[in-house]
């Protein structure tokens, strides 16, 4: 005899599920005619590639490349921190439980979800045509998708708390932003900060490819050298973009650990 | 009476309520706020120090921000001439995610299992392959896709190959985490009664970890959207290309539905997974 393990509403929400997953993948390898095994016949190509092309890396120490390594540090920092600070004020305007109007909380949420919703490069394309190109346009097409990824994940961490302290607080006739600095900042703060840490490490990533579109620092670089097929300049690059991106990681997670843990 | 302004908070954190000279109840700092504050004015510091090297020419941007205002206006005119264009690389689009990330499970799957401390007992394996899946996941999807455009051409081969390895990185961690959390009495039962290792993997682990590998996927769905259609801008094809040559060529009117249908696509998946979660929990 068999003991049922999982309650049977749940099987079946994943038996639909899996169903759903199966249908799409027949339709997408019939759509694109993707044939895994070609990694497998290509796999001496690539392995020619890598070899002859990308070895041994070259990483030419200049000035130029140190100056695009830190704009692009810098512009993942300070964009993820002018959005942090737009994000909190958004958060405690947009959360449900302790907004003072809900009608502008609707209006927030509905429009964080938007901007969301819409990659970060395909927002510097709207920006680059229409404000030109440079760093300063790559900061707020930065700054808008962080904006509104920090506003959803505050949000939630708002909404996540006990609200028996805010209700308290209310009782006692505090005001809006005494609730605020009282009980919703000290209860969340180290949610907030662990989602600040996540939002800087993608916008490394993030303003890295940004730079490649336009947006200077050190992705632009890196494109360069692939579109003019210098492969070992581009490898060192890459390694390079790999190392900062491990350090960045190395940093926020010593900084949760410390600060959000 | 005298008002004795209480702070719901300082109950919560558990601290002894000591009044100081003016009768007020000091609400005391808990663990770590040192380390909150500190990393509040260094995170102040380095955005500002951030800013200064980025020297930003914001009377420009200001003043060329009416701009926007006129983008926006263009672009919501719909203009239907390209539409099948755009339907079809949109499907393209929504196939390369599907088979990227499909794939990638089963590989994150397989390396999860080799990288979880508690299936594979041999703590150096375990972490060398963790340390292998963290320098894949430094390198960012695009280049990656840059590196499989040159290797295996232009088309969704690349893509989805260049993708799949970004993301079979991603959940390698994500999944080896997941494995991890699984309570040890859990294999310890199992162990004491004679089960063996693919037993173990397959009737405690997994099952265990179910509701946190879907949490990731359908995470990882989200992010693999967005991907692609970054990944069309930097060269490959898919919707990416249909929204950046068009406004490149200006045609506003086609970049607007493109873009829209982006939107509408990311927006229904995001409520679907929220379901979804709902249903499972």
């Amino acid at each position: 005899m068999q003991v049922p393990v999982a309650c049977e509403r749940e099987k079946k929400v994943y038996g639909w599920f899996f169903i759903a997953l199966l249908g799409c993948f027949l339709a997408a390898t019939v759509f694109t005619r993707f044939n895994p095994l070609v990694v497998l016949t290509e796999i001496g190509g690539v392995w020619d590639f890598v070899a002859d092309d990308f070895f041994p890396p070259v990483l030419v120490c200049s000035d130029g490349i140190l100056k695009s390594v830190v704009v692009t540090v810098a512009l993942a920092v300070s964009s993820a921190s002018a959005a942090a600070l737009l994000a909190f004020t958004a958060a405690v305007f947009g959360s449900e439980y302790v907004a003072p109007f809900p009608a502008v909380a609707k209006c927030i949420r509905a429009t964080a979800t938007f901007l969301r919703n819409i990659p970060t490069l395909v927002w510097a394309f709207i920006l680059f045509s229409s404000l030109g190109v440079g760093t300063g346009v790559g900061f707020v097409a930065l700054v808008i998708t962080s904006f509104a990824f920090m506003t959803r994940a505050f949000i939630e961490v708002i909404d996540e708390m006990s609200q028996d302290s805010i209700e308290c607080l209310s009782a006692v006739g505090a005001t809006f932003w005494q609730r605020i600095f009282h009980s919703v900042l000290p209860n969340c703060v180290g949610g907030f900060i662990a989602w600040f840490l996540y939002c800087l490490e993608v916008n490394i990533r993030s303003s890295t490819v940004v730079g490649m579109v336009g947006g200077g620092g050190i992705g632009m670089i890196l494109f360069s050298y692939l579109k003019s097929f210098k492969y070992p300049q581009a490898a060192g690059i890459i390694l390079l973009i790999a190392a900062v991106v491990i350090l960045v990681d190395l940093l926020t997670n010593y900084l949760r650990r410390k600060v959000a843990g | 009476m005298e008002r004795v302004p209480v702070s719901t908070a300082a109950l919560e954190m558990k601290c002894l309520p000591v009044s100081d000279k003016n009768g007020k109840i000091a609400i005391g700092l808990r663990d770590g706020s040192h380390a909150v504050r500190n990393f509040f004015i260094g995170t102040a510091a380095a955005a500002l120090l951030s800013l200064y090297i980025l020297d930003i020419d914001w009377l420009r941007i200001l003043s060329r921000s009416g701009e926007i205002g006129t983008v926006f206006a263009k672009m919501a005119f719909f203009d239907f001439k390209s539409i099948e264009f755009t339907l079809l690389s949109f499907m393209e689009t929504f196939s390369i995610m599907v088979l990227s990330t499909l794939y990638s499970i089963f590989f994150g799957m397989l390396f999860g299992l080799l990288g979880a401390e508690n299936v594979v007992k041999n703590r150096t394996a375990a972490l060398s392959v963790k340390a292998f899946s963290a320098l894949l996941r430094a390198v960012p999807t695009p280049v990656w896709v840059l590196l499989t455009l040159v290797c295996f051409g232009f088309g969704a081969e690349a893509g989805i190959i260049g993708l799949s390895v970004h993301t079979a990185a991603f959940f390698t961690r994500a999944f080896a985490q997941a494995f991890e959390d699984v309570p040890a009495d859990v294999i310890e039962a199992m162990e004491a009664l004679g089960a063996n290792r693919l037993q173990v993997i397959f009737c405690a682990i997994l099952p265990m970890a179910m509701t946190q590998l879907i949490a990731w996927l359908a995470l990882r769905f989200e992010i693999n959207f967005a991907e692609c259609t970054i990944l069309g801008m930097v060269g490959a094809g898919g919707i990416g290309f249909a929204i950046s040559t068009s406004i490149q060529n200006y045609a506003y009117g086609e970049a607007g539905i493109a873009i829209m249908i982006v939107f509408l696509f990311a927006f229904c998946m995001e409520q679907g997974f929220i379901y979804l979660k709902k249903k499972i929990k």
